[in-house]
């Protein structure tokens, strides 16, 4: 379990992260989705101890993050938002250097076993440099694994990549979630959100605005939403409690209207003025 | 079995050197610029020229091995530690890992050393084939590992604060440049005029080129040591500090 209490980081006067308290429960999958300058990134980097923060306490398993660094590091594993694998050398010898550093007992077969997972076994004693994007994401997944986390954090996993192989990834991420592992996923895709996550926290400019599971979310909001493009030639999302509102103001329009169920963009929209992507 | 945190760091830029030296176009731009010194003003400007009761050359050879020593020990350390941090992010993996921040300094500083060393015994080789005369005495083999340790420290202390590649750079013209001409390298520092002498004489490396080119510890000699010890444990403490203070 993981619970922030009024974490807060300020770069300057600016408040990338303002006092944010929220829990995350053991063993689900929980989204942060917002727009980039969220903060997501910010408060993913504070609870996997490469920024400090400001003011505020978070801890994991019990355990405080200003103080037992060393044995929380033990237990989390981590997918930055770069793919910061060492391009010179091979996806064999990344994880080796990884396991060496985790101390992670039997490392070979667990390297064997990882490398297996995410299909790259045929391509290890190949350099990272040759890989590409998807490939390179597969393996920061594989080393993120090799500890045996009881919590992974995955900073917008399925970044730059298309949307079939994205698609791919979020099965890989389905894979991860055994002997119950908590995940903690960012990403400003809302389709992500929605096929992943348990729960959702949506963040705008720093702040908790919701969370709630994605259909308790949406059924927040309303059930349909009608899309059209008004006369200033801007696109409208109008969201309805029910089926029938929607189809009533759809066939008063002259335009090209679309009648679909709420998605988390709808929730976002709704609550901070503004689009995710 | 592991001796350490500090193995897994060290090992990960063995692995890389050993890829780059495997390449030999690495091995030759490694050894073009002292190359470039050695026949510049030891054969060219030096040829006639005694120095301390010896030729010119065999003077040389020591200022060279001190001056590739640092350059080569500080250089990899601080332009890869603010690449790897600021650019391929590999630095936060190490952050992020659950080991004592002097495990980083310790891995890095040990890696810059055999970078530095490495550039070292290339002109040592150099030095037998070309000198009459040079000595490779226990206390010159002390001092050169106390000259790589002290500027791979500094190599993390800088690789640590600057906030750009194009900053190390600047470093580099500032301080390890000058450094490499007026600390002793080409000439001793009492040729020097007084004013300039003094300045000269807060740097470490020309405390490196004092005792690495005596045979016995004079008194002289003695203090310099005690110098670099000093400033090679103020660098390393330093160093360490930074990598524990990391915060983004």
């Amino acid at each position: 379990m993981i619970r922030l209490a009024n974490l807060t980081k300020a770069y300057g006067t600016i408040a990338a992260v303002n006092d944010l308290s929220f829990t995350i429960r053991k063993g689900e999958i929980f989204g942060l989705l917002g727009p980039n300058g969220a903060g997501k990134t910010t408060t993913i980097k504070m609870l996997t101890m490469l920024a400090k923060p400001t003011s505020g306490c978070a801890t994991i398993d019990g355990l405080d993050i200003a103080t037992d660094q060393k044995e929380i590091k033990r237990r989390i594993s981590v997918v930055p938002q770069e793919n910061n694998l060492d391009r010179e050398l091979t996806a064999y010898e990344n994880l080796l250097i990884y396991g060496m550093l985790h101390s992670v007992p039997g490392r070979q077969s667990k390297i064997s076993a990882c490398l297996h997972l995410v299909d790259l076994w045929d391509r290890r004693d190949n350099l990272v440099s040759r890989f590409s994007g998807g490939m390179q994401r597969r393996l920061l997944i594989a080393r993120a694994l090799l500890t045996e986390p009881s919590v992974l954090f995955l900073d917008e996993p399925s970044i730059g990549l298309d949307p079939q192989i994205r698609r791919q990834m979020w099965d890989t991420i389905r894979k991860t979630r055994i002997d119950g592992r908590t995940v903690v996923l960012t990403t400003h895709y809302i389709e992500e959100a929605e096929a992943l996550c348990d729960r959702v926290g949506i963040l705008s400019k720093g702040a908790m605005i919701a969370l709630d599971t994605p259909d308790a979310l949406k059924a927040m909001v309303g059930k349909y939403a009608v899309e059209f493009v008004n006369g200033d030639g801007k696109m409208i999302q109008q969201v309805c409690r029910d089926r029938e509102e929607a189809y009533a103001i759809a066939q008063g329009m002259d335009s090209r209207v679309t009648v679909r169920k709420t998605n988390l963009e709808d929730v976002f929209i709704k609550l901070a003025g503004g689009r995710i992507e | 079995m592991i001796p350490g945190g500090w193995y897994p760091i060290f090992l990960r830029e063995m692995l890389q050197f050993r890829r780059k030296l495997m390449k030999l176009g690495y091995l030759f731009s490694a050894m073009v610029v002292p190359v470039i010194y050695l026949v510049t003003f030891g054969l060219g400007l030096g040829r006639n020229v005694q120095m301390q009761g010896t030729d010119y050359v065999s003077y040389l050879i020591p200022g060279l091995v001190a001056m590739s020593s640092m350059n080569n020990s500080y250089t990899w350390v601080a332009s890869s530690l603010n690449l790897n941090r600021l650019y391929f992010k590999t630095f936060q993996v190490f952050v992020q890992a659950p080991i004592n921040p002097s495990s980083i300094m310790i891995g890095e500083v040990l890696a810059g050393m055999v970078k530095g060393l490495f550039a070292s015994g290339l002109i040592i080789i150099l030095g037998f084939v070309m000198a009459r005369e040079v000595s490779v005495t226990p206390l010159f083999v002390l001092t050169l590992l106390l000259n790589c340790f002290l500027f791979a420290s500094l190599g993390v202390i800088v690789g640590m604060i600057t906030n750009s590649h194009e900053d190390t750079s600047t470093y580099n013209n500032f301080f390890i440049l000058p450094m490499a001409f007026f600390s002793g390298t080409f000439f001793p520092v009492d040729r020097m005029p007084a004013g300039l002498k003094a300045v000269v004489y807060v740097l470490p490396l020309t405390h490196t080129n004092i005792v690495i080119r005596q045979t016995a510890l004079n008194s002289a000699g003695f203090i310099s040591l005690g110098v670099l010890i000093a400033y090679a444990s103020a660098f390393f403490i330093i160093g360490s500090r930074l990598i524990k203070n990391y915060s983004e």
